[in-house]
């Protein structure tokens, strides 16, 4: 029924079909069109980096779910990127158990270092920084995430070497 | 049965029962927020929150299932306690508006916070803030307002099956939305805002317009948009509406509206109703009065009626009246005037359709509750988009979807898109094969029970199609092939009937294919009605063929009250399509147009004002100035929907109560019109109210003559409305080109590329009503073609481009809008708009077994301006 003009940019987004056939394959692992939801927003944000309103629609059509309820799915999920962020997203925890170890410090110097707060991406694009409630390491606090990668422990001392190794 | 006790009563209740189910049962109330009867429960507002003995904490009435021996409590202080804590809770950020909020008055949460308290808050901090949207032009959004119950998002999804809106957000920044931040762009049902507890989504048609208790009356009516009469209430101050609103639960809707009934009422309050009689004087329209206009047309009945006898007058009755209006009609024509010339634009599928089904199956073949749609475990569609024609009697097929119904729709699936198990979506032309395809391959797996042999010797004669033609169709064999494995199990098997399958093709054949359908896996079927009483004029005699009650026309006399009797014409009557070329030959002087636009809602349009051009006499009784009016001698201005009482007889067979609201306009009851012209022309009766006129129809016809009045009151009166039923279905009938397919053309290789026009069913729009309706064309105001991408790409056309369509009938000028749902090698387009509409630039024949429209003329060639 609807008629909205997006839709022709929505398909030369996937210009290739590449998320259409990623979507195929994953529709087969699931029982219902609506469970292939998450993986199949997870696969559009790796191919297209963030997941704009195009984008929604198009995972929209590919799995038969509205776009209002994959608007919804999406801003659920901080891990989810509703923005274009920096080349890498550094989620920081800074629920209780991080706070008491030190979390908040860790704020700062990348506040100083990279001059972003939450939701916010550095000057060079290098850097975008998500601030997150826990993200289940209270054993190894403070922790965050660097796109995929989880790091523990996380203190004064090795915070400059984690940053680093991401250019 | 399990038996529990509540506040110390005793309660039974069946073993799926929910606490908040048995309490209501032996009416004590437990407060709600987010329960609505018919959702899922939610258990999101903690309202109804109850103590039962044994269980540690307090739990939620609605989610918790009864259990025997329950010893439940539902008002102690412990649980008004919490219900005061959830309700400060809720107003920590609840903005307290009260005084600018049109909810103010009938808002759940400032009722409940009247009761338990909770006025004062403990809470510091400042109220979160979210502008309000109005941007929408129908549905204003105030998410501070918001208590996050999703009614609203349960509503969109479980019941209307849109999911147009969700919550969208996490924690105390959570707010319903719909995909695009700022319009709906929705189907605009409404059900969102009649949900709503609170003031959080909102009606912008009367936005700040009234508080609740400016209601001083309320009418309950029955809708009057289409075939499937829901009820809805009128609200009231003074003679003008304030709102029109449905009632969760009530009539055969259930609360649920579409678009139209929910907000396209605006139109009788539109400033171009006409307000006074008018007479054409040296070709201009000028106001009389209404003893001058009716002088008018008797004499002038009276004069064509001596000269050329009474074959020379016709009448064209309306859908959108009453059977009251439409009875009279039947009865100034063929017992007054002495004429069998009367017809409607039922004609055009919606009559030939339920006589030809009839015919197969039997009288009452297509009068079925539609509740039981919901109920069915598979249903088949062809011809034409329910949710759009028809739209509750749609949502009724998605929500059984959702139960885990098969639905198998032949044709474009629109509105059921996401609602269906195969695509059976086939080149427009080839539909044809598809259902052949499906009969044949269901006779295989069902057999012959023998029932109707004439049905059973005709599917032996089809032919399988040949590997090409079914190639031809573009739908896939496996998907035919599984959608015959699943019709072929269904217990409880529902078959739809939309117009389009009438409209193309061989009309005959198609309906037998899906008559054959419905016969082999025995199914209920549906006839769809674009207007809301087509069915009801057609019991009333509003045709050539039969008189009231549905008996064929047999020349003699027709028992009327008191002795009276009533003389039925012998001669033949002329047809809807017969009194158009019978005013174009000469044979037909008068015509009495009972709201209805033929200009407009016929193809052909040269050819229609022509005819209606060349009249002695035309009049046209209507609540607006129309094209049909251009050409009139007499306009009389008629009572809209909600000014007038009568009786509405919906798609399945169900009589209701048509409800008299306002009273602004100069226009009368059409029936009290009619029947002051026939008392002039020698009709004895009078009638003091619609119900003297309804009890005129129960003497009269045999189909109501075992009804009472009253019982239209209790829920509506259902066919055969205690009659004994008559039966049909043990004569043959004709079926035209059983052995023949479509031909297989050859695909078209480059452009200019004939593509094929078809007439869009629009969810917005039925007609000349909606296009007066302000609130309507907020969301739908512009007539634009659709075509596929496929088709697109090849004539090099892009979204909004300006377009010429021209066909042999004519040519218009457009705006283009690419739809994936189109079918390739077709474009459609509305016949709402004055401006550019499909009937004008198609033409027609007539089907020389059913009599129904068949569109001609209508390969269309497009230009990029």
């Amino acid at each position: 029924m609807e008629t909205s003009t997006s839709q022709s940019t929505a398909d030369a987004l996937d210009k290739g079909g590449i998320l259409k056939n990623k979507i195929k394959v994953l529709k087969k692992m699931y029982p219902h069109t609506r469970s292939v939801l998450l993986p199949a927003l997870h696969a559009a944000q790796q191919l297209y980096g963030w997941l704009s309103e195009d984008a929604i629609e198009q995972v929209s059509r590919l799995t038969g779910v509205t776009t209002a309820d994959v608007k919804g799915v999406v801003t659920f999920y901080s891990l989810f990127k509703t923005k274009p962020l920096g080349r890498h997203v550094i989620y920081l925890c800074t629920n209780v158990a991080c706070l008491i170890m030190g979390a908040d410090t860790l704020e700062e110097y990348l506040g100083k270092t990279y001059g972003i707060s939450h939701g916010e991406t550095s000057a060079d694009g290098r850097f975008s920084l998500v601030i997150m409630e826990c993200i289940g390491a209270c054993d190894k606090a403070p922790a965050m995430l660097v796109n995929d990668d989880c790091h523990f422990n996380i203190s004064m001392d090795n915070i400059q070497q984690i940053m680093e190794s991401y250019r | 049965m399990v038996k529990l006790t509540i506040n110390g009563q005793e309660a039974e209740t069946g073993r799926d029962s929910t606490i908040l189910d048995a309490a209501n049962g032996i009416g004590i109330k437990i407060p709600t927020l987010c329960h609505i009867k018919g959702l899922e429960p939610y258990g999101g507002c903690r309202m109804c929150l109850i103590e039962i003995e044994g269980v540690a904490r307090l739990q939620t009435a609605c989610t918790t299932k009864v259990n025997n021996g329950m010893v439940v409590f539902t008002e102690t202080e412990e649980i008004n306690k919490a219900r005061k804590a959830m309700l400060e809770f809720l107003l920590i950020n609840h903005p307290l508006d009260c005084p600018v909020c049109d909810k103010a008055g009938e808002c759940l949460l400032q009722d409940q916070a009247a009761r338990f308290g909770a006025s004062e808050g403990r809470f510091a901090e400042g109220k979160r803030t979210h502008p309000e949207n109005i941007n929408d032009s129908i549905i204003v959004r105030n998410m501070e307002r918001c208590i996050l119950c999703t009614r609203c998002t349960r509503m969109c999804g479980e019941a209307q099956g849109a999911y147009a809106i969700s919550v969208t957000g996490r924690g105390q920044h959570s707010f319903v939305e719909p995909f695009s931040h700022d319009k709906y762009n929705c189907e605009y049902c409404g059900n969102c805002l009649t949900v709503c507890p609170v003031g959080a989504i909102m009606s912008r048609l009367h936005r700040h317009n009234y508080r609740p208790w400016y209601v001083e009356k309320e009418i309950e009516t029955v809708c009057g948009f289409c075939g499937v009469g829901c009820t809805t209430f009128i609200q009231m101050r003074a003679a003008t509406i304030i709102r029109t609103l449905p009632k969760l639960g009530t009539g055969v809707n259930k609360g649920l509206l579409c678009v139209r009934g929910r907000f396209g009422y605006d139109y009788v309050e539109s400033e171009g109703r006409l307000k006074t009689p008018m007479i054409r004087v040296n070709g201009v329209l000028e106001p009389v009065s209404w003893e001058k206009a009716l002088a008018y047309i008797t004499k002038t009945l009276k004069d064509i009626k001596t000269k050329h006898t009474p074959k020379a007058i016709g009448a064209i009755a309306s859908g959108m009246c009453s059977n009251e209006d439409n009875y009279m009609l039947q009865k100034l024509m063929r017992f007054v005037i002495g004429s069998n010339n009367i017809d409607s634009t039922a004609r055009l599928a919606y009559a030939p359709a339920k006589t030809y089904i009839e015919r197969i199956f039997g009288a009452g073949a297509t009068a079925n509750v539609i509740a039981d749609i919901e109920k069915s475990d598979g249903i088949f569609t062809a011809g034409g988009d329910p949710t759009a024609i028809n739209p509750v009697l749609g949502v009724q097929i998605r929500s059984a979807w959702r139960h885990g119904a098969k639905v198998v729709v032949s044709g474009q699936p629109g509105g059921l898109g996401n609602f269906i198990n195969y695509d059976l979506n086939s080149v427009p032309q080839h539909e044809e094969t598809v259902l052949n395809t499906l009969v044949i391959g269901l006779a295989e797996m069902k057999g012959y029970s023998g029932k109707n042999p004439f049905l059973e010797r005709k599917i032996k004669a089809l032919r399988l199609p040949c590997e090409p033609e079914l190639r031809a169709t573009g739908v896939l064999l496996e998907n035919m092939e599984e959608a015959i494995d699943d019709l072929s199990g269904l217990k409880r098997p529902v078959v739809v009937i939309g117009p389009s399958l009438l409209h193309a093709g061989i009309p005959s054949k198609n309906l037998f294919l899906v008559a054959a359908i419905a016969y082999l896996i025995d199914a209920k079927i549906y006839l769809l009605s674009k207007k809301p009483n087509y069915r009801g004029l057609i019991d009333m005699g509003c045709v050539p063929d039969t008189i009231p009650g549905g008996l064929p026309v047999r020349p003699g006399q027709l028992k009327l009250k008191k002795g009276v009797t009533m003389t039925v014409p012998a001669e033949k009557g002329m047809g809807l399509f017969e009194m158009i070329d019978g005013a174009l030959d000469g044979s037909l002087k008068a015509l009495y147009v009972l709201g209805e636009n033929p200009v407009f809602n016929l193809p052909d349009r040269d050819k229609t004002e022509k005819a209606l051009s060349a009249l002695d006499l035309l009049v046209v009784q209507d609540i607006f100035m129309t094209e049909t009016t251009r050409h009139a001698h007499v306009v009389l201005p008629a009572a809209a929907w909600s000014e007038k009482d009568g009786t509405m007889t919906n798609l399945g067979g169900r009589i209701q109560f048509l409800r008299k609201g306002s009273a602004v306009s100069a226009g009368k009851s059409e029936w009290r019109v009619i029947a002051d012209i026939a008392r002039t022309l020698g009709m004895n009766e009078t009638y003091a109210d619609s119900k003297e006129v309804w009890e005129e129809i129960t003497q009269v016809s045999v189909l109501h003559s075992a009804s009472e009045y009253d019982e239209i009151k209790d829920g509506g009166l259902m066919w055969p409305y205690g009659s004994v039923q008559f039966q049909g279905g043990a004569e043959d009938f004709i079926v035209e080109g059983l052995e023949i397919l479509p031909e297989i053309k050859e695909a078209c290789a480059a452009a200019p590329c004939k593509l094929l026009l078809l007439p869009e069913r629009s969810l917005f729009h039925s007609g000349s009503t909606t296009r007066k309706s302000k609130a309507i064309l907020s969301v739908s105001p512009e007539p634009y073609l659709s075509i596929n991408p496929v088709d697109a790409g090849k004539l090099g056309l892009s979204n909004d481009d300006t377009v010429r369509v021209k066909t042999a009938k004519g040519s218009s000028v457009v705006t283009l809008k690419i739809v994936r749902d189109c079918p390739e090698g077709a474009v459609i387009l509305s016949n709402t708009f004055e401006k550019v509409s499909f009937n004008a630039l198609t033409g027609y024949t007539v089907d020389p077994v059913l009599g129904c429209m068949v569109f001609t003329d209508n390969e269309a060639s497009l230009e990029k301006l």
